[in-house]
């Protein structure tokens, strides 16, 4: 059954190893750090001034599932969203480089390290990105590798 | 966990709690981080593969977070009622694994629980020790919903601060020195 929703999108056979995606730049805001922190990480060293600067971060900086969550967003606007997405499966290695500060601007790039068809569900493959966040100072912020289902335009093709 | 980095026993389980997911906090949560189709439009989240609304798993993993750290908080409040002094928990260096199994729909309550599976001291902040905790979501058919391998960082009670450094640090909060030893590493 084709899915009316995807149907028009690039799928699992349109990509290749090695593109690279830009994911553009968000000025992340004091309003946007406190508003994330109080909802889903309230340590202080998040949410106020002082006790920001006495802890080891320094400064009032974004929760790091914030930075993460904000780094998707942009993978879900310049690629996620213009593919036939159908869900994430998780990710390795992320890193917290650097704190994201208040009025920082962060962007960067996605590279596709890995495609690969799923032996148990051929209408899937496997896309295998590598991001590379940083910065306005172009310091690295953080690193991950995140997989996705992408669906397949012919499942009956070898895996 | 709010304990000091020495009194945390390798194994122990913590329950963080748990949390229904509605229809509406999927959709403002994935609206802001996670505009999939599946994640913020329910008619057409019926063509997907999912048949229907799912969470966006960072959503689901924000949620656990925000109740470890409560918990934290509320044992925190339970050391000092008993007159003992609460450890410290910092900021995450990162997640080693993460891995999103059964999707969370619109009415379904996550139950989440940590444990410390190791712990060494830090290399490279003095003081403080790196924790190594495995974070379960289990729904209620307990389907695992997520496994997460975290690091986070506790601090050490009994560390002494060797007298080099601690010479180095009042030396670095002289202005001008300390201007011209940051100048220098």
């Amino acid at each position: 059954m084709t899915n009316p929703i995807t149907a028009g999108r690039r799928h699992f056979e349109d990509l290749a190893v090695g593109e690279m995606i830009n994911l553009g730049h968000t000025k992340v805001t004091k309003t946007m750090i406190t508003t994330f922190a109080s909802q889903f990480d309230p340590f202080p060293f998040h949410l106020d001034e002082a006790a920001a600067k006495a802890s080891l971060l320094g400064g009032l900086a974004s929760s790091g599932w914030q930075t993460g969550a904000l780094s998707l967003r942009m993978l879900v606007d310049s690629f996620l969203g213009t593919i036939a997405s159908a869900g994430g499966l998780g990710f390795r290695n992320l890193k917290w480089k650097n704190p994201v500060m208040v009025d920082d601007t962060i962007g960067g790039n996605v590279t596709i390290v890995e495609l690969r068809r799923s032996e148990s569900h051929p209408q899937w493959g496997i896309v295998t990105l590598d991001f590379d966040m940083r910065n306005q100072k172009g310091a690295p912020v953080l690193t991950m590798r995140l997989a996705n289902l992408v669906e397949t335009r012919n499942p009956g093709a070898q895996a | 966990m709010t304990r000091w980095f020495e009194d945390i026993v390798l194994g122990e389980e913590f329950a963080l709690g748990d949390h229904e997911f509605n229809q509406d906090e999927i959709i403002a949560f994935a609206t802001l981080y996670d505009p999939q189709y599946f994640h913020i439009d329910p008619e057409a989240a019926k063509f997907s593969h999912f048949g229907g609304l799912v969470a966006s798993g960072w959503h689901t993993v924000s949620i656990g977070h925000r109740l470890m750290v409560d918990t934290l908080f509320a044992e925190e409040d339970r050391l000092r009622a008993e007159g003992l002094e609460p450890g410290v928990s910092g900021p995450s260096p990162g997640v080693n694994a993460m891995d999103f199994k059964v999707p969370v729909r619109p009415g379904d309550t996550v139950r989440y629980t940590l444990v410390v599976t190791d712990k060494r001291a830090s290399n490279s902040i003095p003081g403080w020790g790196l924790l190594f905790n495995t974070i379960t979501a289990i729904n209620q058919r307990d389907e695992l919903v997520y496994r997460a391998e975290l690091v986070g960082f506790s601090k050490r009670r009994d560390y002494v601060m060797p007298l080099s450094l601690k010479v180095m640090q009042a030396i670095s909060k002289v202005p001008l020195i300390g201007g011209l030893l940051k100048r220098g590493s």
